[in-house]
């Protein structure tokens, strides 16, 4: 044994110390090296850095060691490019020495970097569109799916499952009354407003009846409608059948020999494209209510005005516009609700994913039938 | 250092009229892989939850590493929950992180190792929870259940606890998973000097690694002690527990410890 190297700072001397002898150099380890000192002890080793070659560590004044601290340095040992297994271990303690071991043991395997796969920009560009594109191919193909379980009903009429046929439509169509009424009556009340403000400068105040009644007829009530529906029933279709599927409920229907389709599929489609035109209908009469409210004390126009000018203005043409669409609507919030639900992905988390989505698609969807109408009407010049 | 670990002290523990514990009092030591027992209802899970500070009972005493979780304040709980890992049943993994990240939630949160030390210590838990190392940047939907599991460990091992509490950590494993896991807790214990507590139905757990084991039956601890004193004990319960598999089990009962 000969010269006992003193080091660079004093603090990195608690931890470590270094002696070389003929041989090489060996690292005295001391103290307490355990996780809340790693960052500390990763320095102190640096700092005890050695010309001649590590060729034992002695362990005899460490008072505790854990697997982090086993790791530090025997991962500083790796770095010195140096084999953890040649060194010798002196004057460990039976516990420590064990520790050492049991790092020892596992140190080839947690060499490995964690992989981190974060795609490029072009290739986030190109994982999204296929992902968006296998979405919407899925949905096509459910859609077809459904098409053929409506086609076997019309066959075999009586697997109708009306019992719950009639809960969802009470789920969807009955208990959505209020908050349709409540939003369509609002938009009616603010229609009028604006339009009234504009139309009383030209004198034309009873006008405002037929923009209210058009507008709200053939565009706003079946879009604002639909737009409520996929929030609120296309996010608990998701919800229900994600939590069913993960749950392996869905399964248990299957393997009592009964249909999806005819348990969950076809009732929940039925019901709500039943159940959306006559949601529609609600927005109309309530939407003219709160434009007849709005009118009578901004305008002056009475709801026997009111409602004289909307026999006159409102054509059953448009109504039947508005109420064409919504069933339209209905179909495509059923069927990426139902969609999305059944194809959540075993975590719990994947619901949540996929509920959001839900509500997303079927808004967009939404709104890009009603352009898709607004051109093919436009074409047929009704 | 003090030698005992968990001192549970004439906990008592109601849900409106319903007595479930009426004094229940054990010690636990350091270095000790104990099995907490009973059957359905009388319980076990609410004790450990209790323990680990999650429920409050309604009279009694807990200490834990030298903490009364029962009176602790919420700072004197976070200092005493760095210094325990625990298990739950079906991992309870972060399911919007990967393995890895996962393992690495305790490390980020409550220490200020930089990122070049975490990763290399995320994938030592990794590998001494038993888990292959391309593991770590799998998500938890990806893992069976026994894997799920192990990574609940390898996040569990994380701070370097110094008592892990497991809750049933071989259900719903197939035998060899389940064995596998038993030496795992044995490694924990023998090799690392970790106490584990754990609740579990696992008759060839009980009966091959497990030092000691408390019996829960009716609001008491009716049986405290090494597993074979407690097979032959004196209890309606217990020996209806046990009857089945005794005869089965016992001869294997000494070669799986490694001690």
């Amino acid at each position: 044994m000969a010269v006992t190297k003193a080091l660079d700072s004093a603090a990195a001397g608690r931890w470590v110390s270094l002696e070389t002898s003929g041989e090489g150099a060996t690292l005295h380890l001391a103290g307490d090296w355990r996780l809340p000192s790693l960052a500390t002890l990763g320095r102190a080793l640096q700092a005890a850095r050695s010309v001649r070659p590590i060729v034992g560590i002695d362990g005899q004044a460490l008072t505790a060691l854990d697997t982090a601290g086993a790791l530090v340095m025997l991962r500083h040992l790796q770095s010195l490019a140096v084999d953890p297994s040649a060194i010798a271990f002196d004057n460990f303690s039976p516990v420590h020495r064990r520790v050492v071991d049991v790092v020892l043991a596992r140190l080839d395997e947690i060499t490995v970097e964690p992989v981190r796969h974060r795609r490029g920009f072009v290739a986030e560009i190109g994982y999204q569109t296929e992902a968006l594109g296998g979405l919407l191919l899925g949905h096509l193909n459910f859609l077809g799916y459904v098409a053929g379980g409506i086609g076997t009903l019309v066959g075999h009429p009586w697997r109708l499952r009306t019992q719950e046929l009639a809960a969802q439509f009470e789920q969807v169509g009955i208990r959505a009354i209020p908050v349709v009424a409540l939003v369509t009556f609002l938009i009616g009340v603010v229609f009028a407003y604006l339009l009234g403000l504009q139309a009383s400068r030209y004198g034309a105040s009873i006008f405002v009846v037929d923009g209210v009644a058009i507008g709200m007829a053939r565009e706003f009530a079946p879009i604002l409608v639909a737009v409520i529906i996929a929030g609120r029933s296309g996010a608990a279709f998701t919800a229900q059948l994600g939590t069913m599927k993960l749950t392996e409920e869905t399964d248990a229907i299957r393997v009592l020999g009964l249909s999806l389709m005819d348990v969950l599929i076809l009732p929940r489609v039925f019901a709500l494209v039943i159940a959306l035109p006559l949601l529609v209908f609600v927005g109309n009469i309530m939407s003219n209510l709160g434009a007849m409210a709005m009118a009578a004390a901004m305008l002056d126009i009475t709801p026997a005005t009111y409602l004289e000018r909307l026999s006159v203005a409102l054509s059953t043409r448009h109504l039947w516009v508005g109420l064409a669409k919504a069933p339209v609507f209905a179909l495509f919030i059923a069927i990426i609700g139902i969609r999305m639900g059944m194809t959540v992905s075993r975590d719990t988390r994947a619901i949540g994913v996929n509920t959001t989505s839900t509500v997303v698609q079927g808004i967009v969807s939404v709104i890009l039938l009603d352009a898709l109408f607004a051109v093919v009407f436009q074409a047929l010049e009704i | 250092m003090a030698t005992s670990v968990i001192e549970v002290d004439g906990v008592v523990t109601r849900f409106g009229s319903q007595t479930v514990h009426d004094g229940v009092s054990f010690t636990i030591g350091r270095g000790e892989l104990v099995g907490l027992i009973g059957g359905s209802g009388t319980g076990k899970s609410v004790l450990l939850r209790e323990i680990i500070g999650l429920q409050r009972p309604s009279a009694g005493s807990i200490c834990l590493l030298g903490t009364d979780v029962c009176k602790a304040s919420p700072p004197e709980l976070a200092a005493v929950r760095r210094r325990f890992g625990m298990m739950f049943q079906d991992g309870a993994l972060f399911s919007s992180l990967d393995v890895a990240h996962n393992v690495a939630v305790p490390l980020l949160e409550h220490t200020k190792l930089t990122k070049d030390a975490i990763w290399p210590l995320v994938n030592l838990r990794i590998a001494q929870a038993g888990l292959p190392p391309d593991a770590g940047a799998k998500m938890p939907s990806e893992l069976s259940g026994g894997m799920r599991k192990r990574a609940a460990i390898a996040r569990a091992l994380a701070l370097e606890p110094e008592v892990i509490f497991l809750d049933e950590p071989t259900s719903g494993l197939d035998p060899i998973t389940a064995r596998a896991f038993d030496q795992l807790m044995r490694f924990l214990v023998d090799d690392l000097g970790i106490t584990v507590f754990l609740v579990t139905h696992d008759l060839d757990t009980l009966l091959t690694v497990v030092d000691r084991l408390i019996v829960l039956a009716r609001g008491k601890v009716v049986g405290d002690g090494p597993v074979r004193e407690i097979v032959d004990l004196d209890d309606p319960w217990v020996r209806s527990y046990f009857s089945v598999r005794t005869m089965a089990a016992t001869p294997s009962g000494s070669e799986a410890h490694g001690t």
